[in-house]
């Protein structure tokens, strides 16, 4: 942990706010979901690319508040991003690669 | 928390040139190389579940509960708020908080993991068998793996808890291992993020 690190981590009031959007997002997924089903007009063109933005905000807040990663030394965000974005990237090429997406 | 981290305990031999406690530094490697086997089992079941396997074939995505999964959704996110208001209590050094946090996770992680086996249950008792199709055992397989993380950090915060009965505190050296066990839950709760869009909502 960086030298005083401790100072910027949030409170335990912060963390309860922040699980509180987290339940939010969570909220508005799942009502995502059932929208999809119910207007047609909206349909997956809209409701999918919402859905992973949800997800991926629900993501960086448990990784940067509650896992800390944004008060820590910069080495161990490399590290992680990195882990993430390889992985990502090497997935969604063999998907793509194999026909279950479509990347352009 | 930068204290009972930083080493000045008995963890002060872990330092290595990057100033970061080399087992804490271990945990982010670990993490960052689960993003490859959790990665390789979505992909799995991507690769599946939109798959013919002929006519009456049945399909996970069939018998999704989704209002169920996603109350076992909220309940995992809510072990991440514990697991950290357990982390924050020790920094405070607020022993009593710890352990009643650190056994609230644990409870929102067994009650997840039931979640998951009732619906196992469910879905065996309508036909869905681990074996019936590759997208099933794909599935199968995913989730399960994603389930044993849990059950191993359930006995994890078991062990820490009740050591800290035993011994009526946890001292400055183990609040790293507080510290590690919650990134390794916290990343469990994240790698649930990604499934429950994923798997559950984009069908």
């Amino acid at each position: 942990m960086a030298e005083g690190a401790q100072h910027h981590h949030p409170q335990p009031r912060q963390y309860v706010q922040i699980a509180l959007v987290l339940a939010v997002l969570t909220a508005a997924e799942v009502a995502l979901f059932y929208l999809e089903d119910g207007v047609e007009e909206i349909g997956q063109t809209l409701t999918v690319p919402a859905l992973l933005i949800l997800s991926a905000l629900k993501f960086y807040l448990v990784v940067a508040m509650f896992m800390h990663l944004r008060f820590e030394k910069p080495l161990l965000s490399r590290f992680f991003t990195s882990g993430a974005v390889l992985a990502g990237a090497l997935y969604l090429i063999t998907l793509a690669t194999l026909g279950a997406v479509i990347l352009f | 928390m930068a204290e009972l981290v930083g080493g000045h305990g008995e963890g002060a031999g872990h330092h290595q040139v990057t100033g970061i406690d080399s087992r804490k530094l271990g945990m982010w490697v670990f993490l960052s190389s689960e993003f490859l086997f959790f990665g390789a089992l979505i992909n799995n079941y991507l690769l599946f579940k939109g798959r013919d396997f002929g006519p009456g074939a049945l399909y996970p995505v069939e018998l999704y509960d989704i209002p169920f999964t996603s109350i076992s959704s909220f309940v995992l996110l809510m072990s991440s708020l514990t697991m950290v208001l357990a982390h924050s209590a020790l920094a405070r050094g607020d022993q009593y908080q710890t352990r009643t946090w650190l056994f609230a996770t644990a409870f929102l992680g067994v009650v997840f993991v039931s979640g998951q086996f009732f619906e196992f249950g469910e879905f065996i008792l309508h036909g869905l068998k681990l074996n019936i199709n590759p997208a099933a055992s794909a599935f199968y397989l995913l989730t399960g793996f994603h389930g044993f993380h849990v059950i191993i950090g359930v006995l994890m915060l078991m062990v820490l808890g009740f050591k800290s009965m035993r011994t009526g505190g946890l001292s400055e050296a183990e609040g790293l291992n507080v510290e590690l066990v919650g990134l390794y839950w916290h990343f469990v709760d994240i790698i649930w993020i990604v499934i429950f869009v994923l798997v559950y909502l984009i069908q």
